[in-house]
C-alpha cells in the first residue's frame, strides 16, 4: 500500500513538471491566398490541452523562407505577442505565444505574409504564353504537437491547374483546392504541398524605395520616393513585338501596363518623373479618403524588365505634425501604398527635420535597421538639418503603419531664414553706401559749385 | 501625444502669394527710394548716413520676407 502511495507521488509530481505533454491542436484550419505574387496564409488553431491545465504557451513554427509579416490573435480579437526564438534555419522560423487567458481551450488566428515563394515555372516564357508558377509548401501544419484533424483551403488565381499534390481527401472547385480534413497527423510531420498553376496577376517587386519626408514649420510635409521595380515573374524570351502587343489582346498578359498607387486624402502638387523628365501618362483621381493615382511607366514591364521614376508630393503639416509647447511629435506612415500586393526588397527612409531641432527620439511600430545621422544642407542653411535615416528589407502592405518622431523646436528658429537673407540684402545696402562715399578719382576736382 | 495639438503655421500657406506679392513690391518701392536718394545729391558735402541706414534696413526687411515667402510659394520649403 505504501509503495502504491508513492508511486502515484512520484506520477503527480512528473505530470506537473511535464506540463506542455499533453497540448494538442484539435483543429487546424488553414486557407492559403496565392492569387497574387504574395503568399497570404491564415490559420485557426484550436488548442487544448487534454488533462484540463489553463494553456499559457505555446510553440509555433512556421516553415516559409522570406517570411515577412506575422501577426497572432486570441479568441477573444486580443493581439498575442509572437516571442522569436532564435534559430539556425532559415527556413524555420519559431515563435513563443503567450496567452493572456488562461484556459485549458486556446484558439489562435495567425496572418503570414511571405514573397517570393511563387516561382515562375517555367522560368521564361514568350511573350503570347501564360504565366504559370509552382507553390511549394507543407501540407501539414508542422508543429510540436499532435493535430487531430487539419483542413487547408487554398484558393487560387485561375481555375488552371496542371498539377498538384494529390493526397485524399481533396477536391477541386473552380479556382479553388480543399485538401483535408486530414485525421491525426503526429508531431513534426513534413508532407510537401506542390501546385503548378496559372498566374496572371502582376509580380512585380520594388527593389529599392528610397523614401524622404522633409518637415517644414512652415506648414509643409513634402515626400519623395525613389522607387525601381523590377517584373519578377517568368522572364521574356525572345523579342518584344509591340504590334502584336497592341493586337492582340492575348498578347503580353503577364505585363504590367499600369499600376495604381494610393496616396494620402490630402497630398497636393504631385509629381511623377524619372531622369527624362515628367512621364505624362498618369491620372489622379481624387477619392473620399484617398489620392488614386494610376501610373503607366513609359514601356510594359516584361518579366525582367525594370523601370525607375520619383514619385513626389506635399501633405499640408497639420495632418501629421503635432505640437504642445516646444515638444513636437511627428506621426507619419513608414512606407506607403506603391501598388496591390507589393513587395519592397528594401526601403530607405529618410527624415529630414528643420534646422535647430534636437531631442530626436524615434518610435517605429517594428524593428529597423537605425542608420548613422547626418546633417543635411539646402537651402538658407547654416548648421545643417538633422536627417534620421533607417532601413528595413522585405516589406509588404501589413506594414503600412505609422512611426512616431518626437523632437524639440523652439519657434524663433523660423525667423532664422528670412533673417539670414535680410542680412544679405542689408550688407550689400552698406557695401553701396561706403562705395558711394569713396573717392576713386586719381585727380582731385578743382571744380567749384 | 493626447494632451497635443495639430501643428499650425504660424502663416496661414494660403496667403503665402499675396505675402509675397505685397512685401516684395514695398521692398522695391524702399529699394527705388534708397538709390534715388543717394544719386540725386546736389552737395556732396551733405552726407544724412543716418537716414541711408534707416531706409536701406526698411529695403532689406521687406525684401527679406518677400523673397522667403516668394520661395514658400514657388514650393521651396525651407
Amino acid at each position: 500500500m505504501k509503495i502504491y502511495w508513492q508511486y502515484i507521488c512520484i506520477s503527480i509530481t512528473c505530470f506537473m513538471l511535464n506540463i506542455n505533454a499533453d497540448i494538442i491542436n484539435k483543429n487546424v484550419e488553414r486557407v492559403l491566398d496565392l492569387t497574387s505574387q504574395l503568399v497570404k496564409t491564415t490559420y485557426k488553431i484550436s488548442v487544448e490541452d487534454l488533462t484540463g491545465i489553463a494553456v499559457k504557451d505555446y510553440v509555433l513554427i512556421i516553415r516559409e523562407p522570406n517570411l515577412s509579416y506575422i501577426s497572432a490573435k486570441d479568441g477573444f480579437d486580443n493581439t498575442v505577442k509572437l516571442q522569436k526564438q532564435e534559430s539556425e534555419n532559415i527556413q524555420e522560423h519559431s515563435y513563443i505565444l503567450n496567452f493572456l487567458k488562461d484556459s485549458p481551450k486556446q484558439s489562435i488566428y495567425i496572418e503570414t505574409v511571405s514573397t517570393k515563394n511563387l516561382l515562375p515555372h517555367p522560368y521564361e516564357i514568350k511573350q503570347n504564353d501564360k504565366q504559370m508558377v509552382k507553390f511549394v509548401g507543407n501540407l501539414y501544419l508542422y508543429s510540436i504537437y499532435k493535430t487531430i484533424t487539419q483542413k487547408t483551403n487554398v484558393i487560387l488565381s485561375s481555375s488552371n491547374v496542371l498539377s498538384s499534390t494529390q493526397i485524399k481527401p481533396f477536391s477541386l472547385a473552380a479556382n479553388k483546392i480543399f485538401f483535408g480534413p486530414y485525421e491525426n497527423v503526429e508531431k513534426l510531420t513534413e508532407e510537401e504541398l506542390m501546385i503548378h498553376y496559372e498566374n496572371q496577376s502582376p509580380f512585380l517587386t520594388v527593389n529599392s524605395l528610397d523614401r524622404t519626408i522633409e518637415v517644414s514649420h512652415w506648414g509643409n510635409i513634402a515626400v519623395k520616393e525613389s522607387i525601381q521595380i523590377t517584373h519578377s515573374g517568368a522572364k521574356l524570351k525572345g523579342s518584344f513585338s509591340r504590334y502584336d502587343f497592341q493586337k492582340d489582346g492575348r498578347s503580353g498578359q503577364s505585363a504590367v501596363k499600369s499600376y495604381k498607387t494610393y496616396l494620402p486624402a490630402s497630398a497636393f502638387c504631385v509629381y511623377y518623373r524619372d531622369t527624362n523628365g515628367n512621364i505624362s501618362t498618369s491620372n489622379m483621381n481624387l477619392q473620399q479618403d484617398y489620392v488614386d493615382l494610376d501610373l503607366r511607366p513609359r514601356f510594359p514591364l516584361f518579366g525582367g524588365w525594370k523601370t525607375q521614376y520619383v514619385l513626389g508630393y506635399n501633405i499640408p503639416a497639420y495632418e501629421n505634425l503635432f505640437s504642445a509647447g516646444t515638444d513636437y511629435v511627428l506621426k507619419m506612415r513608414l512606407i506607403d501604398h506603391i501598388h496591390d500586393n507589393m513587395s519592397i526588397e528594401e526601403a530607405v527612409i529618410s527624415i529630414i527635420l528643420p534646422e535647430g531641432s534636437a531631442n530626436i527620439k524615434l518610435d517605429t511600430p517594428y524593428t529597423v535597421n537605425h542608420r548613422q545621422n547626418e546633417l543635411m544642407y539646402t537651402y538658407l542653411d547654416t548648421v545643417g538639418r538633422p536627417v534620421i535615416s533607417f532601413t528595413k528589407r522585405n516589406l509588404v502592405e501589413n506594414h503600412i503603419t505609422d512611426f512616431t518622431l518626437k523632437y524639440t523646436f523652439s519657434k524663433v528658429s523660423l525667423l532664422q531664414e528670412p533673417l539670414l537673407v535680410i542680412a544679405f540684402i542689408y550688407i550689400i545696402f552698406i557695401f553701396t553706401i561706403v562705395f558711394l562715399r569713396m573717392d576713386l578719382s586719381i585727380t582731385s576736382h578743382s571744380h567749384k559749385e | 501625444m493626447e494632451h497635443m495639438q495639430r501643428y499650425l503655421s504660424p502663416v496661414n500657406p494660403a496667403v503665402f502669394p499675396h505675402l509675397a506679392t505685397v512685401l516684395l513690391i514695398i521692398g522695391t518701392f524702399f529699394t527705388a527710394w534708397f538709390f534715388i536718394f543717394v544719386v540725386s545729391r546736389k552737395n556732396s558735402k551733405e552726407r544724412p548716413l543716418i537716414k541711408e541706414l534707416l531706409i536701406s534696413l526698411c529695403a532689406s526687411i521687406f525684401l527679406g520676407f518677400g523673397i522667403v515667402f516668394l520661395l514658400l510659394t514657388v514650393g521651396i520649403y525651407v
